[in-house]
């Protein structure tokens, strides 16, 4: 099986956030990116599926400038076979929608079965770019999946968590699936094959050939008009207190004197 | 120009060192603290990522990373936890006389099986009689024909409950001093090897310490590292390259107490204010804060110095010494930040303080380091 897993790189969790100069964006001075908790379990699920399928290979490939280079040299330790950064414009891009075009044009060269994906990316969330390759390519995708496992000859099972129940599903290939995160507890790359993913080649294409591709789909529909952090919230009070009954009289007084929830 | 900044290699090991220790790691170090349990699941799964046959090249199985590698790792853990630490790099310093002395063919035949599998090393040359004076230590080694066989008792010996190969040192003539020591591989399965009781320590009480006694453990010819009287230069050569990997751990453990000092005088209230917003505190944090860098960038220059292929002898004995006096002094400023509840053991910081105390001692004394850079230092006046 061809497995492609499309991955973004997002900063580590304990970033401190600030707003780019001109402040359309995030500010990525200094800032460090890694493989986002959801792709880690898209990787992860990759690569059980190829165990459980012999002759499987594994292609982590990344959109965007090049901080994916990290990502993709992540996916390797981990166990990918192949790594492609595809070269995002020099302006950036903040459009869904290029990066699945940018995508889908390049899928158009490289092999796959199935194709997966965290079901959104860990910064933005918006959750886009695994369906709509799914439908510049024409085949049938899923999103919120866990546990994807090989059915009859040339299929996949697999499940889906929703607030009523879990669904089982079956599906034929290709399709695109994309995965919650953590679900099956993604393993930690080894110190000698973290090594050894330094060394190894990522295939770039870059961006005036991903632009020639495309032609007049090269350029972006959306744009991000302004990053700003959220307002620091005010602090928290905390009350001291002997008995629940002197807690809640304390709470009640407070919301109705202070927060005013109540006359 | 000096270049601090790390590469993105060094970046993603440091990575996965800072991984390992707060997923595995530190949420068992209380309880191993506790109860002195020396937790073997987690020293298998760090040897199985690749995080304990540091120094050891690829192609005898190990990681083969250089000094400064080894030391952003060992950092990382010792935040966790300094007994666990020591436990898991404990090989390293037990690899190192077969990697100085010892010859292809004994390389091959003792690391490639060792690195292959989850294993423990022990290092053997401090005696109940001392450990400084290593020129004058008094475990035995009798020729017998093609054989030697060695008597006599070492002490402190991490991991030495748990290993499965100890490099020892012994003397074959006390009256040559430095020159009649000679250092054998020594299987943990040999006849007449007798592991002593796990001790009880103040701190490190993740890691397993025991006295390991010779009793005419008999050893081929093959089995010594170097010639008969290569075995001090060999444990000297050793604590050049294992000695700046203390740092790193001292300064591991100096970075966790300033960090939960500082976090801790942001919440903490007294007089109508955080702490933090006293004086007294900031002087402390600036203090601590001081000493913690300081610690950290001897021990990235003696790496560095090794790394060029340098000795180091001086730029490691400098940074060990310094990072660890820098790890009690800062423990001790973060319980006294914390005040009576830095003194309970359900609060994180006491146990740093315990832990760090090692660091002063063990791997040379600081008493010794401080010889040796006076020595080193007065050579370039001389």
């Amino acid at each position: 099986m061809e497995i492609v897993v499309l991955i973004k790189p997002v900063p580590e969790s304990e970033t401190r956030l600030r707003a780019s100069p001109d402040g359309r964006r995030l500010d990525s001075e200094g800032v460090r990116f890694v493989l986002a908790g959801y792709d880690e379990s898209a990787v992860e699920q990759a690569l059980l599926l190829k165990e459980n399928v012999p002759g499987s290979k594994v292609h982590a490939i990344s959109f965007g400038p090049a901080r994916c280079g990290e990502a993709l040299r992540a996916a390797i330790a981990l166990g990918a076979d192949a790594a492609t950064w595809i070269e995002a414009p020099p302006e950036g891009s903040d459009d869904p929608i290029l990066a699945a075009r940018a995508l889908a044009s390049a899928l158009s060269s490289i092999p796959y079965d199935l194709l997966l994906g965290g079901k959104h990316a860990g910064d933005d969330e918006e959750g886009i770019v695994v369906g709509a390759v799914a439908e510049l390519l024409g085949i049938p995708s899923f999103g919120s999946v866990t546990d994807v496992r090989p059915a009859g000859p040339s299929g996949l099972a697999f499940q889906r968590p929703t607030e009523a129940g879990i669904e089982s599903w079956e599906t034929s290939l290709p399709c695109a699936i994309g995965l919650q995160q953590a679900w099956n507890d993604p393993r930690t790359a080894k110190l000698p094959n973290i090594l050894r993913s330094r060394k190894a080649p990522i295939a770039k294409v870059d961006w005036p050939t991903v632009a020639k591709a495309l032609g007049s789909e090269s350029s972006p529909r959306s744009l991000s008009e302004e990053f700003r952090l959220p307002a620091p919230r005010s602090g928290a009070k905390m009350i001291e207190f002997q008995t629940p009954e002197e807690a809640a009289e304390k709470l009640v007084r407070l919301l109705r004197e202070e927060a005013k929830v109540f006359p | 120009m000096p270049e601090f900044s790390l590469t993105a290699e060094q970046e993603s090991l440091r990575d996965l060192a800072r991984k390992f220790a707060r997923t595995e790691m530190a949420p068992k170090a209380a309880e191993c603290d506790k109860s002195a349990r020396f937790p073997e699941e987690i020293y298998r799964k760090a040897w199985e990522l690749g995080l304990m046959n540091l120094n050891v090249p690829t192609e005898y199985g190990g990681s083969g990373l250089g000094a400064l590698d080894q030391c952003l790792i060992v950092e990382e853990l010792a935040y966790a936890c300094g007994g666990m630490t020591t436990s898991i790099i404990a090989n390293c310093l037990a690899l190192e006389p077969i990697l100085l002395g010892g010859s292809p063919a004994q390389k091959s035949r003792w690391l490639t099986p060792f690195c292959s599998e989850y294993h423990l090393a022990s290092f053997c040359l401090t005696e109940p009689g001392g450990g400084s004076d290593a020129a004058g230590l008094k475990t035995r080694a009798r020729k017998d024909s093609e054989e030697y066989v060695l008597s006599g008792e070492k002490c402190f010996i991490t991991n030495g409950p748990h290993a499965s190969l100890f490099t020892v040192f012994a003397t074959l003539d006390p009256s040559l001093r430095s020159k009649g020591v000679a250092a054998f591989i020594v299987p943990g399965d040999a006849p007449g090897i007798v592991r002593g009781k796990d001790e009880d320590k103040m701190g490190h009480r993740a890691s397993s310490t025991s006295t390991i006694r010779l009793e005419e453990v008999r050893v081929s010819r093959d089995q010594r590292l170097g010639g008969e009287h290569d075995g001090f230069s060999i444990a000297m050569r050793t604590l050049d390259q294992t000695r700046t990997p203390i740092g790193a751990l001292a300064t591991g453990i100096a970075q966790a107490a300033l960090d939960l000092a500082a976090r801790y005088s942001l919440e903490r209230k007294t007089f109508g204010k955080p702490i933090s917003e006293h004086q007294a505190i900031q002087i402390k944090l600036a203090n601590m804060v001081q000493a913690v860098r300081a610690a950290r960038l001897l021990t990235w220059h003696a790496a560095w110095t090794i790394d060029r292929g340098q000795p180091g002898t001086l730029e490691s004995s400098i940074a060990k010494c310094y990072a660890s006096d820098a790890a009690l002094r800062v423990a001790d400023e973060a319980i006294q930040i914390f005040g009576g509840y830095g003194y309970m053991r359900d609060y994180p910081v006491e146990k740093l303080m315990r832990d760090a105390k090692l660091t002063q001692i063990y791997e040379g004394s600081n008493e010794i380091q401080r010889i040796v850079t006076a020595r080193e230092l007065l050579r370039q006046y001389g």
